[in-house]
């Protein structure tokens, strides 16, 4: 009798553990869904859900299905920590994976601290994110920085034959952070370049002329710039107007994502065809069979012959909370959190790493010479490279 | 000293600034003076007019006239909604408190915006320039695209055009009179009515036009009529609401004060700006050449 009970017993006990095996594991998005912003919010949570159907489909993770909940978090930081605060309380989601933004990403990671929930960000740059003196053991980025990004596009511009150089970025943590990183690296690995001029409009402002005027009065032989999205397409049809790639002789580099595909796709025969851009991915790229797979695949999901290059940071983060999770061989924060330290993913731009130092991984950039190519009815980097930035971390 | 050649540059871009700020906001304006109601969703008319112009250009192609084409079907459709908005909402604004009007355009401008992100997405749309003023020509030393040119010489001829009506004409009159006083107007005869769906057509259409105008030098995207509706009011404000040339000597000075800020306070020219419109509230509320509000 005694037994019976015993045995009864157990499977009582056993019993919502075997229901808890069965829940999915919830993740949580907040990521711009309206305004220009959602030029990148979008198509990332559509890289993600790629993502979360694919391995659903193959059984999931520990035998538990994923589930993700986006949310639009407006590119607004204090939305951002509305959303995520819900996604935790009300949704009860396990992780975050999210944010857009500089101002966004910080704000979450407070959250996640707070809550003791791990925290991956695909996207936002701003170094403050991974500083030491705001690190905390839930937050990780799997996004470029602004130190990796500035440094990256000195490097290039380093070996142009200029002997000055000129900036042009919006005046708000993005663009003074990137834009300090670029002018720091260049003066150090070519100390002869001189910077003639720096212009500063507000984010987010349409009328570039007067800072183009402004900037080509100082003469300069190049230009950086990291206006990014859709305002770059404002600014380089203003610029072209006035002569200004002429002028420089197309000596202009335009990090930011100046030359993903949406980009030069959206302007057609207006895009500034010479320049120096970058971008997360490009659909043309292929480099890998892995690169080549995965482009085939988000072309089918997103039903588009040219696909996002934003999903692919959607996809990279949850490819990282994945393997993590397998890792740690649960669906506890603290546990997955120090399987993230040191982690090696194979993704489809190549293996990355998220340092134990500072959470952050060695995402590089594709950055190339924009071309006409007689394949598409657009403007693509030619040749284009990806620029591992594992050693100019520091 | 700066260079006179950029100097001329830079008084020329903001006279281009200048005349777009002037075609929206005279219609913004052109409804306060008549309407009284202070118009929130002007913007998106302006946004919606750049999102139909990209349109029509996808279905006329890049020959050679169809920009015009399609900027002019733009501003013309989004007259169209603006009389069907006059006719079926703004009709029961006439008279309210001032914060229900403000709320309700405010509101009206939101939906509208969301109407347009069904229609076409968040993606960045681009038009190219008209052919026939792609290039650009060098006078003083400064370069000047042809479209800039076009656009400065268009925003004079418009408030010509503008002043003229309205002085001149008998529909100037009715619309002057409807301005000053509604109901004696109507207890003559007017149908008032008709008047007020005109005035609002064609504000709206100058706003549309202004949006169609605007989009072969800057991007498509959502958000476009937020940023702008803000420039229009500090113009307004600064040239007094319900004056046309008051509109436009508050487009010249913003225009100019935006592009040569950037010399003097290279990080704060949008601060001189509002700086300005502050003072002008202070020293002559109804702005520089608008008249005290009865």
């Amino acid at each position: 009798m005694l037994h019976v009970f015993t045995l009864l017993l157990a499977a009582l006990l056993t019993c919502p553990l075997i229901a808890e095996a069965q829940k999915p594991i919830k993740v949580g998005m907040p990521m711009p869904l309206s305004g220009p912003p959602a030029l990148f919010g979008d198509p990332a949570t559509k890289g993600a859900q790629m993502f979360v159907d694919e391995i659903n489909a193959k059984g999931g993770v520990l035998g538990r299905k994923l589930e993700l909940l986006t949310r639009d978090s407006k590119a607004d930081a204090n939305e951002a920590v509305r959303v995520a605060r819900e996604l935790i309380l009300k949704e009860n989601v396990d992780f975050l994976v999210g944010t857009l933004t500089s101002a966004e990403g910080p704000a979450v990671s407070v959250v996640a601290k707070e809550n003791k929930i791990v925290f991956i960000a695909p996207i936002p740059k701003t170094d403050q994110l991974t500083a030491a003196d705001k690190l905390h053991p839930y937050v990780f980025r799997v996004a470029a920085t602004t130190t990796m990004e500035g440094r990256s596009a000195a490097e290039i511009v380093a070996k142009w034959p200029v002997t000055n150089v000129a900036t042009m970025s919006f005046d708000y943590a993005y663009g003074q952070d990137v834009t300090r990183a670029f002018v720091d690296h260049l003066k150090k690995i070519k100390p002869s370049v001189q910077i003639v001029d720096q212009q500063w409009p507000k984010l987010g402002e349409q009328d570039y002329n007067p800072f183009i005027n402004a900037q080509m009065a100082k003469k300069p032989e190049a230009i950086f710039s990291s206006i990014w999205g859709g305002f770059f397409v404002t600014y380089s049809k203003q610029a072209k107007a006035l002569g200004m790639f002429d002028t420089i002789k197309y000596n202009f580099i335009g990090v930011g994502e100046a030359a993903t595909p949406e980009t030069t796709k959206s302007m057609g025969a207006d895009y500034p065809v010479g320049i120096w851009g970058n971008s997360y991915d490009a659909f043309y790229w292929g480099e890998t069979p892995a690169h080549r797979d995965y482009t085939t695949r988000l072309s089918k999901y997103l039903k588009d012959e040219y696909p996002s290059s934003w999903a692919i940071q959607g996809y990279i983060g949850m490819q990282f909370l994945a393997e993590a999770i397998k890792k740690a061989g649960s669906a506890d924060s603290d546990k997955v959190a120090k399987a993230l330290l040191g982690l090696t993913v194979e993704t489809p731009v190549g293996p990355l790493t998220i340092r134990e130092k500072d959470h952050q991984a060695n995402r590089g950039q594709l950055y190339g010479k924009t071309v006409k190519d007689a394949k598409y009815p657009f403007a693509i980097m030619k040749p284009v490279t990806y620029v591992d930035p594992s050693r100019f971390m520091d | 000293m700066p260079d006179p050649s950029f100097v001329f540059a830079q008084s020329l871009s903001g006279l281009t600034a200048a005349m777009f700020l002037f075609l929206i906001a005279s219609g913004l304006s052109l409804i306060f003076g008549v309407l009284r109601v202070l118009n929130f969703a002007h913007g998106t008319f302006y946004m919606l007019g750049a999102y139909v112009a990209y349109q029509a250009m996808l279905w006329l192609g890049p020959g050679p006239g169809m920009f015009w084409i399609a900027a002019l079907g733009a501003a013309l459709t989004i007259a169209l909604l603006g009389g069907l908005v006059e006719r079926l909402l703004f009709r029961h604004l006439y008279g309210k408190e001032e914060l229900y009007q403000l709320l309700f355009t405010y509101a009206l401008g939101l939906i509208l915006s969301d109407v347009a992100k069904i229609f076409w997405g968040t993606q960045q749309k681009s038009v190219s320039r008209p052919p026939g003023l792609t290039g650009s020509f060098s006078f003083l030393g400064a370069t000047i695209p042809q479209y800039n040119l076009f656009v400065i010489l268009l925003g004079p001829a418009i408030a010509l055009a503008f002043w003229f009506v309205l002085q001149r004409t008998r529909v100037g009159r009715f619309i002057r009179a409807a301005a000053l006083d509604r109901e004696t107007l109507g207890a003559l005869g007017t149908n008032v009515d008709a008047l007020y769906t005109g005035v609002f057509m064609l504000a709206s259409f100058l706003g549309g036009l202004g949006g169609a105008l605007v989009s072969p030098m800057r991007a498509t995207v959502p958000g476009m009529d937020t940023e702008v509706i803000v420039e229009a009011f500090v113009v307004v404000v600064i040239g007094g609401l319900g004056s046309l040339w008051g509109t436009f000597l508050g487009a010249l000075i913003y225009g100019q004060v935006l592009s040569f800020g950037i010399l003097f306070f290279p990080r704060f020219s949008i601060f001189a700006v509002f700086a300005l419109m502050a003072a002008v509230l202070i020293i002559r509320p109804w702005g520089l050449l608008g008249r005290p509000l009865r």
